[in-house]
């Protein structure tokens, strides 16, 4: 990353060097040299919001599982699809799409801004991250499940990303606060046996802590793009 | 004397071109076949339809190609970057500064295409398919655009060690006495070098072309999920074309409804429509103009996906906004006068059966 501005940074500080043609103070060049390498627009090279549209897995900090989802249903509560914390990082089904909430218009490409509603569905099934006043099998905490059809649902699909800054950042450590229970996502450890076993319990707590944080891991994450308009004024 | 100096000062004259022709570097413009003024846009729709012509893969055993196809690089990597450009229009290939450019390849597979060949060994164990629903706007499939994306994948890397792989259950038969076997499941595995996961991440660039069509697929070989044992799935794009609060698409023709007022329908009227890329479509109408009234403008719908010179139709349905206010008794009497020649006629009959 920094090491993609060094290099053009210094070849403008030789230029420089060879433009001036003083005589040479090596620690106060090298001192500037550092200062514009740390200037240097590096932005262009990376791209660090999670935006509308894209294709995230997202990684519960505290108990290194991802969120998942597959078609294997709940024994016991709502009976709804299940969503589990896998310590895999090569599954497909640990896939969710960022999108936003019913009937808001949410633009492809646009940044996810903190305290913004959104729905997060699941790939492979088209259903959406879902809680209910349901009691979770293992730890007795509240349901989260996997609900809907071809990404529709309900109003209990709407959750808030809670995020310090002004846009949720890809190497930001989040919390998922639902709208509607206010119950926070979160995982505490308790294992699932066969059929999924190892598979930990993902929950809804009313608690803010350190087993509710998220951060997004492998993915396929959506540019911001310039309106169509600004590319044919070159 | 005079005609061999002017044949001599004509030589030299050819030389000299001959000598600033191969030394003032590449037109990359007429390698791309585009204008000097061609949008980025343009610049990399040329550069995707001559790759995919020009790869060697699709070219083999052909050297000219080969050549064609890095000089297609050289041009696309020059006249796709603002900075380059500008230096490329002032001062030519040479005026270029020697930067770290990357390779082709690099360049290439950043935007790889549907149909590249691919040898697709059946037994080779493959990573799961990652499917993104890629929404786009009409006015994206009426004029194309770019969406770049970051792919963020865990990779496999050789680590120290070995590991296990290929396990698989097998009978085996031990040999208990003379003449009593036992036949035993065991777990059998080879011996793989080791390897790890580790996240990188890169960007690819996938194209909205013209006349896209719902569902259609963008599939990038090789970006979906790794497998510990074999090769990567494929990242697909699938489109998803957004409703759009002007105009309904049914297949390359566009429809859309304008409400006049009753003396627009009765006298006639002039207006204009903007299309989905800002240009006006004029409409003049002379006559009288029924309410479901509909109005063909050949050549203003979509383009065509297989071939954008084709171009569907815009079909306008008109309907009338009658009067909110009703009309007093000097109105009314100067209606039936002026302008309702008609005898009054009061058809009764059951519309709902087609009679």
């Amino acid at each position: 990353m920094l090491t993609d501005c060094i290099i053009p940074c210094a070849e403008h500080f030789l230029q420089l060097m060879l433009n001036k043609m003083r005589s040479v103070r090596c620690l106060g060049r090298l001192a500037l040299l550092v200062f514009i390498a740390l200037q240097c627009d590096c932005r262009d090279t990376e791209f660090n919001y999670v935006t509308c549209g894209s294709l995230v897995k997202l990684l519960n900090t505290r108990h290194n599982v991802r969120l998942h989802s597959h078609d294997v249903k709940y024994g016991s509560g709502s009976g709804q699809q299940s969503v589990t914390g896998v310590e895999s990082s090569d599954d497909a089904n640990s896939y969710w799409r960022i999108r936003g909430k019913p009937n808001a218009p949410c633009e492809r490409g646009a940044p996810i801004k903190c305290g913004q509603a959104i729905r997060i569905t699941h790939m492979n099934t088209g259903r959406n991250l879902h809680t209910h006043h349901f009691v979770s099998p293992l730890s007795s905490n509240q349901e989260v499940s996997a609900f809907g059809e071809n990404g529709e649902g309900d109003d209990l699909d709407v959750w808030t990303v809670q995020c310090s800054g002004t846009y949720w950042e890809r190497d930001e450590a989040v919390r998922f606060k639902h709208k509607g229970t206010e119950v926070f996502l979160s995982v505490t450890g308790e294992q699932y046996n066969h059929p999924i076993r190892g598979q930990r319990e993902v929950h809804g707590m009313p608690h803010a802590n350190h087993h509710n944080y998220w951060k997004t891991m492998e993915g396929v994450f959506i540019k911001t793009s310039a309106e169509l308009g600004h590319h044919d004024e070159l | 004397m005079a005609p061999r100096s002017v044949n001599l000062w004509s030589v030299c004259c050819l030389l000299l071109c001959f000598v600033a022709a191969v030394f003032a570097g590449r037109d990359f413009y007429k390698i791309l076949g585009v204008p000097k003024t061609a949008s980025i846009k343009d610049i990399k729709k040329a550069y995707r339809k001559l790759a995919l012509q020009l790869h060697p893969d699709r070219n083999q055993g052909d050297p000219e190609a080969q050549d064609m196809f890095s000089d297609l690089g050289a041009a696309y990597e020059v006249l796709s970057d603002e900075e380059k450009r500008k230096q490329y229009d002032k001062f030519g290939e040479e005026g270029l500064k020697e930067g770290h450019s990357s390779s082709h390849d690099d360049i290439f597979s950043r935007i790889i295409f549907r149909f590249l060949p691919q040898n697709q060994d059946r037994n080779v164990p493959r990573g799961n398919d990652i499917v993104l629903d890629l929404e786009v706007t009409l006015e994206e499939v009426y004029s194309g655009n770019f969406v770049e994306v970051v792919r963020n994948k865990p990779v496999a890397k050789e680590a120290p060690g070995t590991r296990k792989c290929n396990c698989r259950q097998e009978m085996r038969t031990t040999q208990l006495g003379p003449g009593r076997f036992q036949m035993t499941q065991e777990v059998v595995c080879d011996q793989c070098p080791n390897v790890k996961l580790v996240n990188e991440e890169r960007t690819l660039e996938v194209e909205i072309e013209q006349g896209v069509r719902d569902d259609m697929e963008y599939p990038f070989i090789g970006e979906g999920e790794p497998h510990i044992d074999g090769e990567p799935g494929d990242l697909r794009f699938r489109i998803k074309v957004l409703k759009h609060p002007v105009f309904e698409r049914r297949g390359d023709d566009l429809y859309t409804n304008v409400t006049i007022s009753l003396v627009e329908a009765l006298v006639g009227f002039e207006m204009e429509i903007t299309h989905l890329d800002g240009h006006k479509v004029h409409f003049v109408r002379d006559k009288i103009t029924k309410p479901g009234a509909k109005l063909w403008k050949k050549g203003e719908g979509l383009p065509n996906f297989d071939n954008v010179n084709i171009r569907g139709s815009l079909i306008v349905t008109f309907d009338v906004d009658f009067p909110k206010d009703q009309l007093d008794e000097q109105q009314r009497a100067g209606m039936r006068e002026q302008l309702l020649k008609q005898e009054s006629i009061q058809k009764v009959y059951n519309g709902l059966q087609g009679y």
